[in-house]
């Protein structure tokens, strides 16, 4: 099991009032799953993606992860954690600016701690996802889908377990959008866990299982049938 | 090598680099005043040693001196007890002789001896006049002092003793009276007197009220006897065989005094000794204390300067909350986001620093050129421990104004940070 939720509840404290975003989180995810996690704005979705990607701590409950139970991690054990086991892919890429494509991809890498060549690791990284070609463009001179594909290979840098993508496609046309969720389900594919937060169907049945939370509470937990499952081909984008 | 931290601090700093220049002008300004002070004191120091030395490497200065035990004596003896120089004294002390002098050259690290008397009189050659100090020396004074002859020669001792009435000019004195004119063998009128021009000094480069350069060189006797009516001297300098000996040789200079002076009790002693090391170190005492002061003054701009680069790491982290967030996610640690402010804030004081080394340089440069300009012996020196000071200095004040904006960095919760922006 890589991901065990119990319980999880979290609650964010302003003043007097109390606002309950998680209200007792039962979730498990295999390793090798590829989970959308669905629900309206506001339902804690995002909430849960960062719970679960050691970006913010539950109020309560525990969580277990490749088969550990976090709960009294150090922020440096979490830091770690993020580092070399999670890859985070955001709706709007968060690329470093000024910065070049190779240097942004290899950034995980400088924090890792590792004595493993960077610039090998990195640009492999990048032929995966297709930009072997521009890794010495600055980010701010490419394209909205090619950011979002340095994002990936920034998150796939480490080796990571598992990948979260939050609204991957949400700042992309739509043939970027199938290019990003086609390397996602390639990914998948290559045996990595891969949690999709989005709130868009279409997004949502690539994966082969939607977790649909609403008001803090999971209300549907279903395994999509593979005849419902899209399949993005690879596009070929006008670069 | 990829130094993260280095790297990441560089492309903060060059993300608005004008910005950059403007934070660190405090530091430039402090930096830049510490070595200007400190470059200008050794320039001031090297024209000073120059000063020193135009009397002689080896040389022992001895001055009349108002006894400290005696001071009721003297009418402006002053409140404190020390000795004063009656040079600068209206009671003068007429203690020392031509005599003292002569005795003092049977010493034996002495190497050689003059006496010196100096009086204000009006110079005049063909209706221009100027009003001068005489200096009378001994014709010892030739073979001491580093002063060079230009033109024609200096008296000899047999011209000293047979109260000749002939002189060398200072460089400027004898630009003055005679122009273009050649002032050798020349009739000037001093006092009451005419002295024949025998040579004229090369320029000295010195200024202030006793600027060689300005000067009339007549003999010592010439001018006690036959112009100021007295026979004592004011001071005389005695040149050393071996200056290592200088402090030892002091006293028995003393010695010889108080014995033709009939004094038992130092304290008595109506002159002083000087070593070349003594003066200097007197002057000394005093530029540390100016350049002490100055440096305090320059300290609050850096003070100033270093709250000015708090005050922009504060913005430059609130700015950059976003990437902090998202290098947090990415792994880094609280510790990694603190060291790359740090030496974000580090780098901008060094920056300062430098600019600060170069701008101050500069300017002590500039007035190394005016005064040399001027003809001063002023050297242009930039004390390599100043400039090693400054720039720890400048990274110390990056560090302690630097430290306070990077532990808010590094403090940042990961998705706090992400969600601003």
């Amino acid at each position: 099991m890589l991901i065990e939720l119990k319980n999880i509840i979290k609650n964010y404290v302003n003043g007097d009032v109390v606002t309950r975003v998680l209200r007792g989180i039962n979730l498990r995810i295999e390793e090798g799953e590829f989970v959308a996690i669905m629900g309206p704005s506001g339902s804690g979705k995002s909430t849960l993606m960062h719970t679960i990607g050691f970006l913010d701590r539950p109020t309560s409950g525990a969580y277990l992860f490749d088969g550990e139970n976090t709960e009294n991690f150090t922020d440096d054990e979490l830091a770690k954690i993020r580092n070399n086991r999670i890859g985070f892919v955001f709706q709007s890429f968060n690329l470093l600016p000024r910065t070049s494509v190779l240097d942004n991809v290899m950034l995980p890498l400088l924090y890792s701690g590792t004595k493993i060549s960077y610039e090998n690791r990195a640009k492999k990284a990048l032929e995966a996802v297709g930009l072997g070609e521009r890794m010495d463009y600055m980010s701010n001179q490419i394209s909205g889908g090619q950011k979002q594909r340095v994002a990936i290979a920034r998150a796939l840098v480490c080796d990571p377990k598992v990948i979260f993508a939050d609204e991957p496609t949400g700042n992309l046309d739509s043939k970027s959008g199938a290019t990003v969720m086609n390397i996602l389900e390639k990914l998948n594919k290559d045996g990595r866990t891969i949690i999709l937060v989005t709130h868009d169907m279409q997004v949502a049945l690539h994966a082969n299982r939607i977790v649909t939370i609403r008001d803090g509470e999971i209300i549907s937990d279903v395994l999509v049938p593979e005849k419902d499952r899209v399949h993005s081909k690879e596009v070929k984008e006008d670069e | 090598m990829h130094n993260i931290y280095l790297k990441q601090a560089i492309r903060g700093i060059k993300s608005n680099p004008s910005r950059t220049l403007l934070t660190t002008l405090g530091i430039m300004i402090g930096i830049g005043t510490v070595i200007l002070v400190l470059s200008a004191g050794e320039g001031f120091k090297s024209y000073i040693n120059s000063q020193v030395e135009a009397f002689g490497t080896n040389t022992v200065i001895v001055q009349t001196s108002i006894p400290a035990s005696t001071k009721s004596r003297s009418a402006a003896g002053g409140t404190s007890g020390e000795a004063k120089n009656s040079a600068s004294n209206a009671v003068p002390i007429t203690t020392l002789k031509i005599r003292d002098v002569e005795d003092i050259r049977q010493i034996p690290n002495v190497k050689n001896a003059y006496g010196a008397s100096v009086g204000q009189q009006i110079v005049t050659y063909k209706g221009i006049s100027k009003t001068s100090f005489i200096f009378g020396a001994s014709a010892a004074r030739f073979d001491i002092d580093k002063g060079v002859i230009a033109k024609g020669r200096g008296y000899s001792v047999q011209e000293d003793k047979g109260l000749a009435q002939v002189a060398v000019l200072g460089n400027s004195i004898a630009l003055d009276l005679f122009g273009s004119e050649d002032p050798l063998g020349k009739l000037i009128r001093v006092g009451n007197y005419n002295f024949e021009v025998i040579g004229v000094y090369e320029s000295k480069g010195s200024f202030g009220p006793m600027n060689e350069d300005e000067q009339v060189f007549i003999p010592v006797t010439t001018l006690q006897k036959k112009i100021q009516g007295i026979d004592y001297l004011i001071y005389s300098v005695v040149e050393l065989q071996d200056n290592s000996k200088a402090d030892a040789t002091s006293l028995d200079i003393a010695d010889v005094l108080r014995h033709n002076h009939y004094i038992n009790d130092p304290s008595k002693d109506d002159f002083k000794v000087q070593t070349q090391k003594e003066s200097l170190s007197t002057f000394d005492t005093i530029l540390q204390a100016v350049t002490f002061l100055l440096i305090a003054i320059a300290s609050i701009s850096l003070v100033v300067g270093g709250v000015g680069v708090m005050n922009i790491m504060y913005v430059v982290v609130t700015e950059r909350i976003g990437e902090i967030g998202l290098k947090k996610a990415l792994g880094a640690r609280g510790k990694d986001i603190l060291y790359e402010f740090l030496i974000e804030a580090v780098l901008l004081t060094i920056i300062g620093g430098v600019i600060g080394i170069l701008g101050g340089s500069f300017l002590a440069f500039l007035i190394s050129k005016v005064a040399q300009s001027m003809g001063l012996a002023w050297k242009f020196i930039v004390p390599i421990s100043g400039v090693i000071i400054s720039v720890s200095v400048s990274m110390i004040i990056g560090v302690v104004f630097g430290v306070f904006p990077a532990r808010n960095a590094a403090r940042l919760d990961p998705i706090v940070a992400l969600n601003r922006e």
